[in-house]
């Protein structure tokens, strides 16, 4: 089975995402900001990471920067899922490394397209 | 007629579910199926508040009433809405991209294309293949082509011409780098780069009239909709279809859709189903009845026509 990690700070959203991508048949776990994700990515590599953008302690730019160069950092199919829209921070998003990218909010066909664009689904 | 929608009068009388249902059938052929309650009066009560009418009942009455002939279009078009997205038809859009366009190039070389979406909805098709030719400018190198979206007029029609999408829209099988290549943000929605737009026009026309006035195309991408018609009404659209591709130009219908028994001049490309290529036509000379030889029997020649008809 494949795994996923939602990085949010907001619960509400780590909820509704755990559950479109339990529909989709990923295992997920949860990280509440940045730094917590790279210590669960330090210990075990997610498949797919949905990562929002802005977050206390560590954003998701900070962190995508950093997973890109942790061993095997480079095997996770990043997906931002986000507020922000602006068309220059989506192209730094994507030069940070991230794979796809979802505006908020979203709904599970979203969700499940934007997955099935980076071959996940 | 009133400004204010009667929003608790957005409620349809059973019997012009029926009614609606035989219309769509008569005008477009299309079969609604007979769960659609909800979906028509959602896309009914949009159209009545577009036009001005009080309520879903009023609109429904006027058109059974007077039988004018522009909102009855109206109100099939919009009940034959369907929900679409970018690049929806991923196999169509594949064999566009791999078999159809390389070989176009191949025959034409520095000519001129055109390409058809027929029975565009809201033009994400049509953009679609704007976007894909973009993308393949380098290996069509030489290659102009022209792309046009045909539906019945509509509210969708309209859209497709804005080409204003919603964040909904561009999210749903549109990768970001393409999102942010091909579309500007404008308040909370999208809108469709010049350099996309420019190569496609939008026309509406009935889709079973005689479609004599659009010319004829190298390539008719025809997805999605099949299915909804009636027997005698695909019979109609693919005949329609027939007249439309050059010979030797390309039918690609969508992810699973074939033609069955009949081909209708077509004749499948390679094992694959689902895209087709038009079969040359072969004139037969008229017979001179003086052109008689010693053992009685007229004979001729079949002559066949020039091979220039992707000229």
């Amino acid at each position: 089975m494949k795994t996923c990690l939602i990085v949010d700070d907001s619960r509400m959203i780590r909820r509704v995402a755990g559950r479109i991508l339990k529909d989709l048949g990923f295992e997920t776990s949860e990280a509440i900001n940045g730094q917590d994700a790279l210590d669960k990515c330090l210990v075990d590599m997610p498949h797919a990471i949905l990562v929002d953008w802005a977050m206390p302690v560590m954003d998701g730019y900070d962190f995508v920067k950093q997973l890109r160069l942790l061993p095997g950092g480079d095997k996770p199919t990043v997906v931002f899922c986000t507020s922000v829209r602006d068309v220059e921070r989506i192209v730094e998003a994507l030069a940070a490394g991230a794979d796809e990218y979802i505006m908020k909010p979203f709904d599970s066909d979203i969700i499940e397209s934007k997955f099935a664009l980076a071959g996940l689904v | 007629m009133s400004a204010e929608f009667e929003h608790s009068a957005s409620s349809l009388a059973p019997t012009y579910y029926d009614a609606l249902r035989r219309l769509t059938l008569e005008l477009a052929g299309v079969n609604l199926g007979a769960n659609h309650a909800f979906l028509i009066e959602t896309r009914l009560a949009r159209l009545a508040r577009r036009e001005g009418f009080k309520s879903l009942d009023a609109m429904v009455n006027e058109l059974f009433q007077t039988g004018g002939s522009r909102l009855a279009v109206q109100v099939v078009s919009a009940l034959m809405e369907r929900d679409t997205h970018f690049f929806k038809d991923k196999s169509s859009f594949k064999r566009l991209r791999e078999v159809v366009l390389p070989d176009l190039h191949r025959k034409r070389g520095g000519g001129r294309v055109r390409l058809l979406s027929f029975g565009c909805a809201s033009g994400q098709e049509a953009y679609g293949m704007a976007m894909t030719v973009h993308d393949m400018r380098k290996q069509l190198d030489g290659l102009k082509i022209d792309i046009v979206g045909v539906d019945y007029p509509s509210q969708a029609l309209d859209r497709a011409r804005a080409g204003r999408y919603t964040h909904f829209d561009v999210q749903r099988g549109l990768p970001i780098k393409s999102l942010i290549e091909h579309f500007d943000p404008v308040d909370s929605d999208w809108v469709i780069k010049d350099h996309i737009r420019n190569r496609v026009e939008f026309r509406d026309i009935h889709l079973l009239s005689k479609l004599d006035s659009l010319d004829q195309f190298h390539a008719v991408m025809f997805c999605g909709s099949l299915p909804h018609y009636s027997a005698p009404a695909r019979v109609r659209v693919l005949r329609g279809l027939a007249g439309l591709v050059k010979e030797h130009g390309y039918l690609i219908l969508g992810d699973g859709e074939h033609l069955n028994q009949m081909n209708f001049g077509f004749d499948r490309v390679g094992r694959e189903t689902g895209i087709y290529t038009k079969r040359e036509i072969i004139i037969e000379p008229e017979i001179d009845p003086s052109l008689k030889v010693s053992n009685g029997r007229t004979t001729f020649e079949k002559t066949k026509k020039k091979r220039s008809s992707l000229n």
